[in-house]
């Protein structure tokens, strides 16, 4: 039945012998698979409670292992609990310039130095700092776990912060603020986040300002780094062929002596919602014949009691893909553009809640106009028991799709902590998702959409996007 | 190596992410790479170990190879301990097979989601997705590509969803009109708007003076706009036949039951009798050639290509190695130098690329809006004048390799990342490549040939120069500009 692939041939293998005939299945079957409901969500456990464990060292370091022994691979790393959010006021980007230096000469090591230590293994490391958390780490092969750790160990606890690499870091930085003005996508972003949050850290670019991050040097990352790089906020993690014992046994040896004060500040809670008059905002480039839109109001935060009826009522709106509601009216029904999606920022104080899209330009008006008129839709006719049932379907398999790899199955329970969400909400999500009513989804689209005062960002030539949304409201016009 | 995302051609639809790295985003390392699925585990075993024949268990020797009696391939690997399956149908016909119209083979891609005579438009990836599947499919200039990522139990439900728009197609003036413009979209999206979409759509059509590589996937506007449905069908006809089609399947499934659906659902189809190739050959290059495109843009970009040789040559192993030698991690050649040391770029990278019918070898830099692009220029060919003068030491070629290494393996972490190579390697190699022979092939590499390929592919003669910035003007003979270069 089958053949072996062989060098230099290619399709010598025999024809299929299983001779069945279209009626031999049509018998089975009544009807086209396609025809048939989708098998009903299984619920249950999805982390392997007998490969976690976790454990807190003396000076309040979390860790996480997760053992996989199938392969001689691993990646560990370490995740503090709060990030860009929590940045002083008038340091915007700092979190990233530091996390940046960390790459930048570590330990014994210098910037080149560093950079051949991780590529000599064939390994990537890297640091980032998001909006609830900074994370440093690597990835490499199992046998090299020793090597792996000191290199992570030294970003996390003896970065140099050499002023060379400080201003070298800085430049870089400034010329990224100005690169992302030629890409339409961060201009709308970064736009509609200064709309909706004019008093709030959300309302800056994660990487700072032209202003806040000429102010950056040396220093400011090594006091930023004393005061958030504490063990009592931070989550030490290992995921692979490690052998628990060892590596908390490691991870004691390379940040037991690890110390810090108190963890930094959460975050100022959002502002109140927007207010109720409708802001219209043009980012004007002239030279462009797309328009790039955005569509947003203050959305949830985190951990809220209603947060699977708004996922899923998202879902239905403008975030499951080829089957929502936006997709069929702007694409597929008119083909008014490429792409539409919805979504609410799950961060720790309330992110956005943002509908985005593209059209060409003369039709921005008429692309707006259909959004509101989906979000207002959502409110007056909410997903139906039908739309609501493949909205399950569809969030409960790309779930567990989603955790195919230990390495993201470990990221997801790492999350969990950053967020402060009960440790067991992967293995309660299938039945909280399936546990959602009509009614609860009706309420939250009714608490949470607000199209009468969302704002609407577009970046594209203001010439000829004014006079579309002028009888909108008050339109400002902007430069990148 | 991975190619930068704008290379690999037009995607059905973006991902929808904010935060996923563009190809001139500042370098901040390589990805943390994800975990190996089980199905590659052997294969990391043996580069671990010394090698010996005897350890050898290579996924791709595990590949099973069906025909059906219409000449339609089909590939599996079965592999219980993965939760998933990717079901991959690769046709074999990308734009380098339009004729009349540019971009026919793309637009045609998006009207396989239109609809068939049993479902309604939008309705094949609406089932799919309702069990959780990622459904979607890509355009390049050699093959069409398909692909479901399923939870196990959708396979047969998605084999025959396969099977009714590859058997019954439902072409019409409605959803060609509409779809269309969804493509026109795309096209300012990646294409017209976008300065590395601009960068990329000059540097095919400068470097490729005659070979249909020169036409972007995505298609000329102008043609786009013209397409008719009986273009449409005729190319559907003509290469959507079951012997240019090859079908992989990797993960959880009970393989006999996969093939006689399979059999089911495509034997019936019939084969074309000829599957007809557009000609054209490049002939030799003669001299630099240069473009500039106007863009408002405040980071310019400088972009070059060489003509090199196409998969399957002896001399790609080490210009693989080249490519990874200038490109690969901080340490990298292009980096330390126009990143790192003369602060010239955001990003620089560069590296060998094998198409079907053709080979490359490009370079690029994201020049920063502070610097200067003639400087930042200077700068990239100085690094590549410096591969065809010396020979690298032992442990940067040592370094390299082991990148090189780990990067293998750690492309396979899925059953997508698997089927995707699978049907890669089947259409640009004729063949799966075994693990043995791709990691022979790259521990046979020495600095001298690495110097001789820098040295006989990347000459400046043999350069195709790109560059996007805001005066689009060249410098006049004897200028200061000019005198600068």
């Amino acid at each position: 039945m089958t053949a072996a692939l062989r060098r230099g041939g290619r399709a010598l293998a025999l024809a299929i012998v299983g001779a069945v005939a279209l009626g031999g299945c049509s018998a089975l079957q009544p009807g086209p698979l396609w025809e048939q409901q989708p098998p009903p969500i299984r619920t249950g456990p999805v982390v392997p409670a007998e490969r976690v464990h976790r454990t807190r060292l003396e000076n309040g370091l979390a860790v996480l292992v997760l053992e996989d022994h199938r392969l001689p691979r691993l990646a560990l790393g370490v995740v503090l609990r709060h990030g860009i959010a929590s940045e002083a006021p008038g340091s915007e980007g700092v979190a990233v310039y530091t996390a940046e230096l960390l790459q930048r000469g570590a330990g014994a090591r210098d910037a080149l130095a560093f950079a051949l230590a991780v590529d000599d293994l064939g390994a990537a490391l890297g640091a980032s700092a998001e909006w609830d958390s900074i994370s440093i780490g690597a990835a490499g092969l199992s046998r090299d776990e020793t090597a792996l750790l000191e290199l992570v160990a030294d970003a996390v606890l003896r970065p140099r912060f050499d002023a060379g690499e400080a201003a070298r870091v800085r430049a870089e930085q400034l010329a990224g603020l100005e690169q992302a003005k030629d890409d339409p996508q961060s201009l709308v972003g970064r736009a509609l986040a200064r709309t909706l949050y004019p008093a709030h850290r959300y309302g800056l670019p994660g990487d700072g300002t032209p202003e806040s991050v000429a102010r950056l040097d040396a220093a400011a990352a090594r006091a930023f780094h004393a005061a958030h790089f504490v063990p009592s906020d931070a989550i030490f993690y290992a995921v692979g062929d490690v052998s628990k014992d060892e590596v908390v046994a490691s991870a004691r040896r390379a940040f037991g002596g690890w110390r810090g004060g108190s963890p930094p500040p959460d975050p100022p809670p959002a502002p109140t919602p927007t207010p109720p008059e409708r802001r219209i905002v043009i980012v004007d480039r002239p030279d462009l014949g797309q328009s790039q839109l955005a569509v947003g109001h203050e959305g949830m935060r985190r951990a809220e009691p209603d947060r699977e009826a708004a996922l899923l009522l998202d879902d239905v709106l403008g975030g499951g893909g080829f089957s929502s509601r936006l997709m069929a009216r702007l694409r597929a029904d008119a083909g008014l553009t490429y792409s539409v999606g919805s979504g609410f920022a799950m961060r720790r104080e309330g992110g956005p809640f943002t509908v985005a899209t593209f059209t060409r330009v003369e039709e921005t008006r008429r692309v707006v106009d259909l959004v509101l008129a989906e979000l207002e839709r959502a409110k007056q006719e909410p997903p139906t028991p039908a739309e609501l049932a493949d909205a399950k379907t569809r969030s409960a398999g790309g779930f567990v799709l989603g955790l195919e790899t230990s390495q993201s199955l470990a990221s997801a329970l790492v999350t969990l902590d950053v967020q402060g969400l009960p440790p067991d909400s992967l293995d309660t999500y299938r039945s909280r998702i399936l546990a959602v009513t009509p009614e609860q989804v009706a309420a939250a689209a009714q608490q949470r959409l607000h199209p009468e005062r969302a704002a609407i960002v577009v970046v594209g030539p203001a010439s000829a996007l004014r006079p579309q949304l002028e009888s909108l409201g008050s339109v400002e016009v902007v430069s990148p | 190596m991975p190619l930068p995302a704008g290379f690999t051609g037009a995607t059905r639809l973006p991902t929808f992410s904010r935060s996923s790295p563009r190809w001139c985003a500042p370098h901040r390392g390589r990805r943390v790479r994800r975990r190996l699925g089980a199905v590659a585990a052997a294969l990391l075993l043996l580069v671990l170990s010394a090698r010996p024949a005897a350890a050898l268990d290579d996924p791709a020797a595990r590949v099973r190879t069906h025909v059906l009696a219409n000449g339609m391939t089909v590939l599996t690997l079965a592999d219980p301990s993965t939760p998933a399956v990717s079901l991959q149908i690769w046709v074999k016909a990308g734009s380098r097979d339009e004729t009349r119209y540019t971009g026919i083979a793309h637009l045609f891609e998006h009207m396989m989601f239109k609809g068939s005579t049993n479902l309604a438009a939008e309705r094949h990836a609406q089932i799919l997705e309702t069990r959780g599947a990622r459904v979607n499919a890509f355009t390049t200039n050699d093959v069409t590509a398909y692909f479901d990522d399923l939870p196990p139990d959708a396979l047969p439900l998605a084999i025959d969803l396969e099977a009714e728009r590859f058997a019954n197609l439902d072409v019409s003036e409605k959803t060609l009109a509409s779809e269309r413009q969804v493509v026109l979209e795309e096209r300012r999206l990646r294409t017209e708007d976008d300065p590395q979409g601009r960068m990329i759509e000059q540097l095919f059509a400068l470097t490729f003076l005659a070979h249909p590589y020169r036409w972007p996937v995505i298609g000329w506007r102008s043609d786009v706009e013209a397409v008719d449905v009986a273009a449409c069908r005729a190319f559907f006809d003509t290469y959507y036949a079951p012997n240019n089609l090859l079908m992989v399947i990797v993960g959880d499934f009970d393989e006999a039951d996969a093939l006689r659906r399979v059999e089911a659902g495509f034997g019936p189809l019939a084969p074309a009798p000829v599957i007809p190739r557009n000609p054209t050959q490049e002939p030799e290059q003669r001299g630099e050639r240069r473009a500039r495109v106007r863009f408002d843009v405040r980071a310019p970009i400088i972009a070059a290509a060489w003509h090199a040789p196409k998969a399957g040559d002896p001399d790609v192993p080490a210009l693989d190695v080249l490519g990874e030698l200038l490109s690969s991690g901080r340490s990298s050649r292009l980096y330390q130098r126009l990143v790192q040391r003369d602060a010239l770029a955001l990003a620089a990278a560069g590296g060998a690329w094998q198409l079907a019918d053709a080979g490359l070898f490009y370079a690029y830099a994201a020049v920063r809006p502070d610097a200067s692009a003639d400087a930042a220029e200077r700068a990239l060919f100085d690094e590549i004048e410096r591969m065809r003068s010396a020979e690298v030491g032992a442990d940067e070629l040592a370094k390299a390799k082991k990148q090189i290494e780990v990067g293998i393996v750690s492309g396979l972490t899925t059953a997508h990342g698997l089927a995707s190579r699978f049907a890669s390697e089947t259409i640009t190699y004729g063949r799966i490549r075994g693990l043995e022979e791709r990691l022979a092939e790259l521990e046979a590499v020495t600095a001298a040939d690495v110097r001789r390929v820098a040295s006989r592919y990347l000459a400046p003669e043999g350069r195709n120069v790109v560059r996007i910035e805001r005066n689009g003007v060249m410098p006049a003979p004897g200028s200061a500009e000019a005198r600068a270069r």
